[in-house]
């Protein structure tokens, strides 16, 4: 037993290497090398067009890369087909925009991806769906149209989505960005809440006091490159390189 | 953030970027499909070939000066009757949907009933209209105006509608602003609500001109020599019908076509939607 | 001439022209509808000739008068070797007509849907054909109600085209101008026709907007 849990550890949920992309002329991903171990909280910050985004969408392939490599348990992420569907299915994401279904309610939202892919039967993927919205607290919208709630109300909906996967690990695209000030927190809540369930998470956000209350490691990144990682408090105390500084610097300014 | 090459069109977002065995299944997709195609267009000249249609004699007249040169005459004609009744149309568009948003009962249903009534009957039963009924009464109207006029009216009520759709998008608080500096409703109207509305609908009154140029087209009814009525005469004369039929569609296919662009160009430009 | 001896003399012609108008529209719409469909899955598909043949159709059909049209198919295909009859040659301009303008509808409603949804789709795992069955053709289906009502009233203006050729029965445009050959109809002779076109418009339309409430998406 020992033996077979210290195995799993060594292979990460995550791991990019050496991914480069570009869009166009633009060098987007610039020989990006990183691991995500499982249950491992991983938060992406970095200025607007470091890449930041890219990089977190290129994990199910959202985006392709140019060359390098995406491992997900150790298996190369695949290129299409039912073998890619799978895996997507198995990572789950939560976009700036939610882009929940509109012409679906909530409830319909959620069980949508377990009934079309898991092939769950529709009471039980309800059930479950219920159980998911009460856990983030929009169940009472369960049968309205994603138009009809709030920003906060959305992605929180868009959350218990993913996780109605049973997802292996969640990829959070700047959840946060989109929504007015009053509703930022009802979201980070149930991320939080999630971390300490111990979710691998990877987060793309600009919110730095998310970053150092829950992250297990923050990643900097600038101009498509990991300019700088480490464990929350360091970095954000003791930033190494004058980029991150000045990044850091900035974002107090507001 | 920056997605330089993300889709911009959802035809192409419906793909995802291909993986090599979908790529190889587009390579052949496009294959066979370029060779249905091909298919196709050999056939139609195939068919034009063993019918004679693609004999000299039937194409030749196009390489005269004087057959464009009719063509271009009725193009004029054409050309004439689509800017007049363009703006007739503009004119009592304009007129309908004041009438109708001005606020006075009687008035507004009266130009509602004339905005539904031009929009649900097809401008062929207008032009018989102005064909049969003025001589009935006794007056001559040259056929000029027996098409113009005709084709003024089943563009107004388009009009009127698309005026009203450009007012609807002014935003509310620039009437509240204006009302608040005491501005009369009328004034508010002319100076504030209009000059906004028809920034709004200028794409969309661009792109109204096509229903009015396709209008035009049965000039012949009331025999005015317009583009079409010119071909047919062209077309008794050199006993050539498919090739001029094909000519004059393409002709007009054109000019819509282009007036279309132009419209989609400012609408773009201007950043405003076109409202049909 | 009095509207009872108007209707007393052609009550039936016109009874038979709303009749024939009816029915040229609901075929020709049918037609409309299927070919539209056609024509879109060309467009959007990922083989460019087809792509680029489905843009040309659009742009060919959507811009060429309507009377240019029925006359090719009417006068011009015959000397092709392609003979149909009068009523066929209206249906068959309706319907290239009608079509392109049913494309249009259908790709701005598939426009309406976004990125964003697409990818959200995806990244739950939904193939290729699911997402299609379950979000683009649902929403693309909901957000054309409107235009597509409109369509069907644009289509049935268009089937006065029938007048321009020998149908029998004539349609409601081509009653009027047989009446007013014969008798001096006068504007009566019109209006008949006219309600029966702003009528059946109305209809449509009221019937339009009861489907567009029920099914719309709100965003």
């Amino acid at each position: 037993m020992k033996e077979q849990s210290a195995a799993e550890k060594s292979v990460p949920v995550i791991e990019l290497r050496h991914v480069d992309k570009h869009f166009g002329d633009l060098h987007v991903l610039r020989d990006i090398n990183l691991t995500v171990e499982k249950g491992e909280v991983l938060v992406v910050i970095g200025p607007s067009g470091s890449g930041k985004s890219t990089m977190c969408r290129t994990i199910n392939r959202l985006e392709t890369i140019d060359s390098g490599e995406i491992l997900i348990e150790g298996e190369p992420l695949p290129q299409e087909g039912a073998e890619l569907t799978r895996m997507r299915a198995e990572l789950g994401m939560v976009f700036q925009q939610f882009n929940l279904f509109a012409h679906m309610t909530i409830l319909d939202n959620v069980t949508l991806g377990p009934r079309e892919v898991l092939g769950v039967p529709r009471d039980e993927a309800e059930r479950r769906a219920m159980e998911l919205l009460e856990r983030v607290g929009v169940a009472e919208q369960a049968q309205k149209v994603p138009a009809q709630l709030s920003g906060g109300q959305q992605q929180r909906a868009a959350i218990a989505r993913s996780l109605a996967m049973r997802p292996k690990a969640m990829m959070f695209d700047e959840p946060t960005s989109a929504l007015d000030p009053e509703m930022i927190n009802e979201v980070l809540d149930v991320m939080v809440e999630l971390a300490r369930e111990g979710m691998t998470m990877v987060v793309v956000t600009h919110e730095m006091n998310f970053a150092r209350r829950v992250a297990d490691r923050v990643v900097f990144m600038a101009d498509g490159q990991i300019v700088e990682e480490g464990a929350p408090d360091e970095f954000f105390d003791h930033p190494r390189t004058q980029r991150a500084r000045d990044f850091l610097d900035s974002i107090k300014g507001h | 953030m920056s997605r330089a090459n993300s889709a911009t069109s959802m035809r192409d977002a419906l793909y995802e970027a291909p993986g090599p065995r979908t790529r190889r299944k587009i390579v052949v997709g496009t294959v066979i499909s370029l060779a249905l195609v091909a298919l196709g267009v050999a056939a139609v000249i195939r068919q034009f070939y063993v019918t004679g249609q693609l004999a000299p004699r039937y194409w030749s007249f196009l390489l005269e000066w004087t057959t464009w040169r009719f063509l271009l005459q009725g193009l004029m004609g054409t050309v004439q009757v689509a800017l007049t009744a363009g703006v007739i149309a503009l004119v009592l568009g304009l007129l309908l949907m004041l009438g109708r948003t001005s606020g006075v009962r009687p008035l507004s249903a009266l130009c509602r009933v004339v905005t539904d009534f031009f929009r649900g009957v097809p401008s062929l039963l207008l032009i018989y209209f102005f064909f049969f009924v003025p001589a009935q009464l006794g007056l001559k109207m040259p056929s000029f105006w027996m098409l113009t006029l005709p084709v003024a009216l089943a563009a107004s009520g388009v009009l009127a509608e698309v005026f009203r759709a450009g007012v609807n998008a002014v935003p509310r608080g620039q009437v509240e602003a204006a009302m608040s500096i005491g501005l009369s409703s009328a004034k508010t109207m002319f100076k504030i609500v209009l000059p906004q509305a028809v920034r709004y609908v200028i794409p969309s009154l661009i792109a109204q001109l096509v229903v009015v140029v396709k209008d035009t087209t049965v000039a012949y009814v009331v025999s005015y020599p317009d583009l079409m009525q010119n071909a047919r005469v062209l077309i008794t004369s050199y006993d050539a019908l498919v090739s001029m039929y094909l000519v004059v569609a393409v002709i007009y296919i054109l000019i819509n076509y282009l007036i279309n662009r132009a419209s989609v160009y400012i609408a773009n430009k201007t950043g405003v939607k076109i409202i049909r | 001439m009095g509207l009872t001896e108007l209707l007393g003399t052609y009550g039936q012609n016109y009874l038979n022209g709303l009749l024939t108008t009816w029915s040229l529209t609901a075929v020709s719409f049918v037609f409309v509808m299927v070919l539209a469909v056609a024509v879109t899955v060309m467009r959007v598909s990922p083989f460019a000739p087809l792509r680029v043949v489905g843009d040309l159709y659009v742009q060919v059909f959507r811009n060429i008068p309507g009377v240019a049209l029925l006359i090719i198919i009417a006068y011009a295909l015959p000397d092709l070797n392609v003979v149909l009859d009068w009523r066929t040659c209206v249906i068959v301009t309706t319907i290239l007509m009608g079509s392109a303008f049913g494309s249009e509808n259908f790709m701005s409603g598939i426009n309406t849907i976004g990125v964003g949804q697409i990818e959200a789709a995806r990244s739950i795992g939904l193939s290729f054909g699911q997402i299609l069955r379950r979000i683009v053709i649902p929403q693309a289906l909901r957000t054309t109600v409107l235009p597509m009502t409109n369509l069907l009233i644009a289509v049935m203006l268009t089937t006065a085209l029938g007048s321009q050729v020998p149908l029998s029965p004539q349609e409601l445009t081509g009653v009027v101008s047989y009446v007013n050959t014969r008798a001096t109809g006068g504007i009566l002779a019109f209006l008949v026709s006219a309600v029966g076109y702003v009528g059946t418009a109305l209809v449509i339309s009221l019937a339009g907007n009861r489907i567009d409430r029920r099914v719309r998406i709100l965003r």
